[in-house]
């Protein structure tokens, strides 16, 4: 059962996921931190699971999931950029 | 244990067929090797492109499998963010224009609203696009999109509420063979006996045929992308280049261009989702299993897009991703029984088209087993014996 006020309580603040949406995703099977980005979007948002990753790690450990059996791939860039400044040094790198 | 069916795989396919024949009355388990959407249908884009299918029974069919995305989130009692924004198709020179005048005066005799539109035009449907670049585009309001991961978990969310068995984490190590004819599936846990085993295995597929004497001829062929950060309405429509789509009716347009571009298979396409991020790639590479981005893969991507649409500049990138789409050699999933080999059922090889083409494969999936035909346009074409599956002698 989800308390009231766990709907309250932000993990993902990028993507705007509560305890509540966390826990109705485990409650449906999602029993990895893949699943749970994949049903709540948490994690999806700029900082990429910067901030709520270890919280909702602790919360899969808390219903006795391993939360390393099934991660999520970690992918460039490590911050958010800009796509023209990338642009620009994918340019400077190739004249150099 | 003992069921009607057994599905192999947790895609967007596997998870269609699973409800298909759930839906109508069969006891049915389907086996995850890891969890839901592991694979291709977890890296996937939005697409449902109609514009790109050969002007014949394929247009027909995926003009049925849009027709059913619109009823679909209403079946499965979720939103399945199911929108038509159109695509519009790039094209770069004369003749590109010339050959795609000819696919869309026959795709209109068929039925499909797409048309031939200015440069200007395209501009004023997409701002943001290079004038420099592009010669005139196409337009079909009937391309759509839809929540690609939400939609094959509500599959199997509503499968499961129907009472379908479904196991994550759960691998196939064995088929269970008697006289030639597949009886059941063997994983870590127990053995399973069932009529039908089906392999929804995507680029895994081979795996499971070769446990049944088979070599499937489906190979991984990889794509990158790029996914912004969320912002405000930035694409009206979808945006695809032609150059793809006129290269298969004129290899020779590729078979000269020997750039990192081209043996990469650069392609231009950019989608908005409905959270606002804007995606846009790709490349299709044959790179094994290996499914990680690459410097070289994402700075050609990256050339590509901001040649063809300088606007994407302002945006700021959040994440690449990489996928492996099970690519066939005829472009063409491999759907049905395998001759000679009793109980064994092929259902993969959808390269880019899983997405759009789940809600027809898994009705044509349950009609073929039981009512042994079915009215999916095309099926017939999607008979996986039109390959010879023997293994070849060494």
């Amino acid at each position: 059962m989800i308390r009231e006020d766990e709907d309250k309580i932000y993990v993902c603040r990028c993507e705007e996921v509560t305890v509540g949406d966390v826990r109705r995703a485990i409650e449906a099977g999602a029993d990895s931190i893949r699943d749970i980005k994949l049903r709540t979007h948490a994690g999806m948002g700029v900082c990429q699971g910067m901030t709520c990753r270890k919280n909702i790690e602790r919360m899969l450990r808390e219903k006795k999931i391993d939360p390393d059996a099934c991660h999520t791939s970690q992918r460039f860039p490590v911050r958010m950029v800009q796509l023209g400044e990338l642009a620009r040094l994918v340019k400077e790198e190739q004249h150099e | 244990m003992n069921k009607d069916v057994i599905v192999i795989g947790g895609g967007i396919i596997g998870c269609a067929i699973a409800y298909s024949l759930q839906k109508r009355g069969k006891s049915v388990v389907l086996l995850e090797k890891h969890n839901l959407v592991a694979g291709a249908s977890g890296a996937c884009d939005q697409g449902i492109l109609l514009q790109s299918k050969a002007p014949n029974e394929h247009l027909l069919l995926g003009i049925r499998a849009m027709e059913m995305y619109k009823e679909l989130g209403r079946e499965l009692g979720r939103d399945l963010e199911f929108t038509q924004k159109g695509y519009m198709l790039l094209m770069e020179s004369e003749l590109e224009c010339r050959v795609m005048d000819g696919i869309i005066e026959k795709q209109r005799a068929l039925g499909l609203p797409v048309e031939r539109i200015s440069a200007d035009e395209a501009l004023r449907r997409q701002p943001g696009i290079n004038r420099e670049e592009i010669v005139g585009a196409t337009w079909c309001p009937w391309d759509s999109e839809v929540n690609p991961y939400m939609t094959a978990l509500a599959y199997a969310d509503r499968a499961a509420e129907l009472g379908c068995d479904i196991r994550t984490r759960t691998p196939v190590t064995g088929l269970v063979m008697e006289g030639g004819a597949v009886k059941g599936v063997v994983t870590p846990q127990e053995t399973m006996y069932a009529e039908t085993v089906i392999d929804a295995c995507g680029v895994w597929a081979p795996e499971i045929g070769r446990m049944a004497g088979l070599e499937i001829p489906i190979r991984p062929r990889r794509g990158q992308v790029y996914i912004t950060e969320a912002v405000p309405l930035f694409m009206r429509c979808n945006l695809l280049n032609a150059r793809y789509i006129v290269a298969k009716h004129h290899p020779e347009l590729l078979a000269g261009d020997h750039s990192l571009k081209a043996q990469l298979g650069v392609g231009f396409c950019m989608t908005q989702s409905g959270k606002g991020n804007v995606m846009f790639g790709a490349t299709r590479e044959f790179a094994g299993m290996d499914n990680r981005c690459t410097l070289d893969g994402l700075r050609e991507v990256l050339a590509e897009a901001t040649r063809l649409m300088p606007a994407v500049k302002e945006l700021n990138v959040i994440r690449t991703m990489s996928g492996l789409r099970p690519y066939s050699p005829d472009s063409k999933p491999l759907i049905g029984f395998v001759d000679g080999v009793p109980g064994f059922f092929m259902a993969a090889g959808h390269e880019g088209d899983g997405v759009s083409l789940a809600p027809t494969t898994g009705k044509m999936v349950a009609d073929l087993i039981i009512d042994g035909t079915t009215d999916v346009p095309a099926a017939a074409s999607f008979n996986p014996n039109r390959f010879d599956l023997r293994p070849k002698a060494p």
